[in-house]
């Protein structure tokens, strides 16, 4: 009796199993011809299926994937333009820009004939306010102004920033959180709650008709945008949140999404295929390094930094684990930014050279342990650390894996170079696109730790992005060039494992045209301009 | 009289109950190595924002502080405020709970009317090929995870056939000319009290995967409960004697023998239907279901304390409720239960 029971339910779950397997291996034969939901294009709608809801609309204090929502409702005064354009910025709602020699002191002159989504006009006056109360509010990214000392209404359209200390605020302006401009009246009356009910007060092209929290936020066009509209623009866009990868996947096939993004990443072939997605794979903003504990012994030998360096498998991480996703770092800066450079010193696998240096710093056979940590879940950060540990338990070092919470692993981080974890995987991506958002943020000396977790403390470096920040507007040839001397010091002092440039990949409807992936912010579609 | 004391005495116990859950639930929720502080400040936050934020969330209190005061939210009907999704969690949960529930009401539907009388017939004709066969989706029932019998499914239904919806709770076409009017949350009861019928339609069509596939297991389960206690009741003297005096085997089998095994049965079930509450979460993120299931699992993801601790108080209260409301259904039905 029981063999039966065992027999019945191998052949239950083999007959499920077999029809998994089909639906993977072929799905073009199944392209789905009947749907049971309209395509999205045919009313002038287009369907973003997004991985994640949207915690907080209020755009003064959003710091997450609101940034999709913010985006398309909101707008700020400078715009980054995508990688490789001639100009970093280009104007939004500012139409010109300029700064002292000393880039102490901003002045942006505002577009005229602009008004928010509830009828306030727009001015310097409202770009003072909104701006001093996201300041004033010191939550997401509002540290973002801290340079700024006073803003000044110089008259209606020109608006004038005076700073402590000298920084890019052109750069600054166009950040994807805490830059919004949005309707001081509807803050100041409304509040935090109205806007994430569902309702926006900004500039932009489309605005909040409805919101089904957890469900989707549907926009639709802004009638009185200052930019015209044309007969081809999506009229209505949805963003439905669909949390699992093979049912976006699915929706992007079908049509019933005309777009969507991270989707199980052994699929990206079988959908490049096709004739009605198309595949957009561009370099992120975003990378992963393990930060070494460069206070600590044995880490604080450069020398035995080098040599883990040397130890791990990059070919095999990055053929193994990563493949499409993402390329091998050049030192700290991502690919695609500006004080990137391709020119930087790589590490390769090469356990010899390891062994040499091991042998200089003194430890001929290892013999010695080290705490890599990695927040629970993450498979390329705990797959980086299984490969590594392979690597160097030849070299007699024993790695030990530790997956914790973000928030344990960071507090781990910040409790004192003694106690402090050796290695700290961490992803980083900036607040506002420059090369300092990294550069200081992991490795500029601290009083006391924040997010330099591998304590480095290199006055020469300090000094060098320091400088460059500060000129990084006014000179920004300079700028770069310092900044790539400040990451070759780091490289050679492998002050971390530099891992990998992340790439994003977004799919679209074919029919869906105009899409150009910017990753200053990430996965978020301008649905203005796209057109059929 | 009798039976008020008894649910009484069972609602005292019931708060000490809830009273011990929320007190461990949040100690647990709480030792676990996190900083809510840094969860709620954001990704890239300055120590200051850190430090302000510990001080809101009232952190930098002792442990027992922070319980006192959560409780004494707990009793003004505040829940506290998610650290993720920075919402009063009662907001939440008014939310996303209707949508559970629907999801969950409904599956309980599918079991009762298609596990108890297939258990019914399968106990009745024991060994026949009805039975075998029952006996077979029984099986598979109880053993076949729930999301796989989800995908599979959507595979069929929306992929080979395009007869039904891939997931949501209706479609976005419907959503944005046909809008339901929000009264109790739960769709087909607020398009069918508005007379919305395009949307009643199109909420039934996104229910049905869903639904059949979290029905799975209570549906193996209340086969199984049935046939089980039918085959014994119908062993019973009482159904003999109804038989040698002719009454219709159908009203034997479906009114005088039930009536004794459904007992067992609804038991079994009521505790299923808590168990689906939380059960639901992969269906509910397989179906993109936008209910309590895919709220809890980003609280937990993210050590969400107030969120966990507000939530199994939910799931509590359920639990006592559905329990009590159980044994006061079998005293009902079955007058030799008695409420003691």
């Amino acid at each position: 009796m029981k063999k039966r029971k065992t027999i019945l339910i191998i052949l239950v779950l083999a007959l499920a199993l077999t029809a998994c397997g089909g639906a993977n291996t072929t799905p073009e034969a199944a392209a789905p011809e009947a749907e049971a939901e309209p395509a999205a294009a045919e009313n002038n709608v287009f369907i973003y299926a997004h991985n994640t809801g949207f915690p907080d609309l209020n755009p003064a204090s959003s710091f997450s994937d609101d940034l999709l929502i913010m985006a398309n409702c909101y707008e700020t005064l400078t715009f980054y333009n995508t990688p490789g354009s001639e100009e970093t910025l280009s104007p939004k709602l500012a139409t010109a820009w300029e700064s002292d020699a000393d880039s102490m002191v901003w002045t942006f002159t505002l577009r005229e004939g602009v008004t928010f989504q509830d009828g306030e006009p727009f001015n310097a006056e409202a770009v003072k306010a909104a701006i001093d109360n996201t300041i004033a509010l010191e939550a997401g990214a509002s540290y973002i102004w801290a340079p700024v000392e006073t803003i000044e209404v110089v008259d209606e359209y020109t608006v004038q920033f005076n700073l402590m200390w000298p920084a890019p605020l052109d750069i600054i302006a166009a950040a994807g959180y805490a830059a919004w401009i949005y309707s001081p009246k509807a803050y100041a009356e409304k509040g935090h709650e109205w806007f994430n009910e569902g309702n926006c007060a900004g500039t932009g092209p489309y605005t909040i008709q409805s919101y089904e929290r957890g469900s989707r936020i549907v926009m639709a066009q802004n009638e009185n945008y200052w930019g015209e509209w044309s007969d081809n623009q999506y009229q209505t866009a949805v963003f439905q949140i669909v949390e699992d990868p093979v049912v976006r996947q699915q929706m992007i096939e079908a049509g019933t999404a005309s777009f969507t993004h991270d989707v199980p990443a052994d699929n990206l072939a079988t959908l490049d295929a096709r004739d009605d997605v198309v595949v957009y794979a561009n370099p992120a903003f975003q990378n992963l390094v393990g930060l070494f504990n460069t206070q600590k012994e044995p880490l604080n030998d450069p020398l035995v930094r080098q040599a883990i360096s040397y130890a791990f498998p990059y070919d095999q991480f990055m053929q193994g684990v990563i493949g499409e996703r993402g390329t091998q770092s050049h030192g700290p800066i991502p690919a695609g930014i500006w004080g990137h450079s391709d020119d930087l010193f790589q590490y390769s696998y090469d356990l010899d050279k390891a062994k040499e240096l091991l042998t200089e710093a003194g430890y001929p056979d290892g013999g010695f342990e080290l705490v890599y940590t990695f927040a629970t879940g993450d498979l390329d950060e705990q797959q980086a650390g299984e490969l590594w540990k392979a690597e160097l338990a030849k070299l007699g070092i024993t790695l030990e894996l530790r997956p914790m919470t973000w928030e344990a692993q960071w507090d781990l981080g910040m409790s004192g170079s003694e106690n402090a974890q050796d290695i700290f995987a961490i992803y980083w991506w900036p607040d506002y696109v420059s090369p300092i958002s990294w550069l200081y943020g992991m490795y500029h000396s601290e009083e006391e730790t924040l997010f330099n977790l591998g304590y480095y403390n290199n006055p020469e470096f300090d000094e060098l992005i320091d400088i460059a920040d500060a000129i990084s507007s006014t000179d920004r040839e300079e700028a770069t060039a310092m900044f790539i001397e400040a990451q070759e010091i780091l490289v050679n002092d492998a002050v971390s494992l530099f891992l990998y440039d992340m790439r994003n990949t977004h799919l679209a409807r074919t029919d869906v045209k105009g899409y150009v992936d910017n990753p200053a912010y990430p996965h978020v579609v301008f649905v203005y301009d796209l057109h059929k | 009289m009798q039976r008020f004391d008894y649910i009484l005495k069972r609602l005292v116990m019931a708060l000490f109950v809830l009273l011990s859950v929320s007190f461990f639930t949040f100690i647990i929720a709480r030792v676990v190595p996190s900083d809510p502080a840094a969860a709620w400040v954001g990704p890239h936050p300055t120590r200051e924002q850190i430090e302000k934020a510990t001080i809101e969330l009232g952190l930098d209190k002792p442990l027992t502080t922070q319980y006192l005061r959560y409780m004494d939210g707990i009793i003004k009907g505040d829940l506290g405020t998610s650290i993720t999704t920075r919402q009063p969690i009662l907001t939440d949960v008014r939310t996303f709970l209707p949508a559970t529930l629907e999801l969950v009401i409904a599956g309980m539907l599918i079991a009762i009317v298609i596990g108890i009388p297939l258990g019914v017939f399968s106990g009745a004709y024991r060994g026949s090929w009805l039975d075998h066969l029952t006996r077979l989706v029984s099986i598979a029932g109880v053993s076949m995870p729930a999301f796989l019998f989800g995908l599979l499914l959507q595979l069929l239904f929306f992929r080979y056939l395009g007869l039904l919806p891939l997931g949501a709770r209706i479609s976005t076409e419907v959503s944005l000319f046909n809008p339901i009017e929000t009264i109790t949350g739960i769709y087909l009861l607020d398009s069918a009290l508005t007379g919305n019928w395009v949307a009643f339609q199109d909420a039934l069509k996104h229910i049905i995967l869903p639904a059949v596939a979290l029905a799975t297991y209570p549906v193996g389960l209340a086969i199984r409960m049935t046939r089980s206690t039918i085959i014994e009741v119908l062993s019973e003297k009482y159904i003999m004697a109804a038989k040698v005096s002719g009454i219709r085997q159908r009203t034997i089998f479906f009114v005088l023998a039930l009536k004794n095994a459904i007992v067992p049965t609804l038991n079994a079930l009521g505790l299923a239907f808590v168990y689906s509450l939380t059960g639901a979460i992969l269906i509910e993120i397989i179906f993109s279901w936008p209910g309590l299931g895919t709220y809890i699992t980003n609280a937990v993801l993210s050590v969400d304390f107030p969120v966990i601790v507000s939530v199994t108080l939910v799931m509590t209260v359920f639990y006592i409720l559905i329990n009590l409301l159980l044994d006061i259904i079998q005293a009902i039905i079955d007058p030799r239960v008695t409420l003691q």
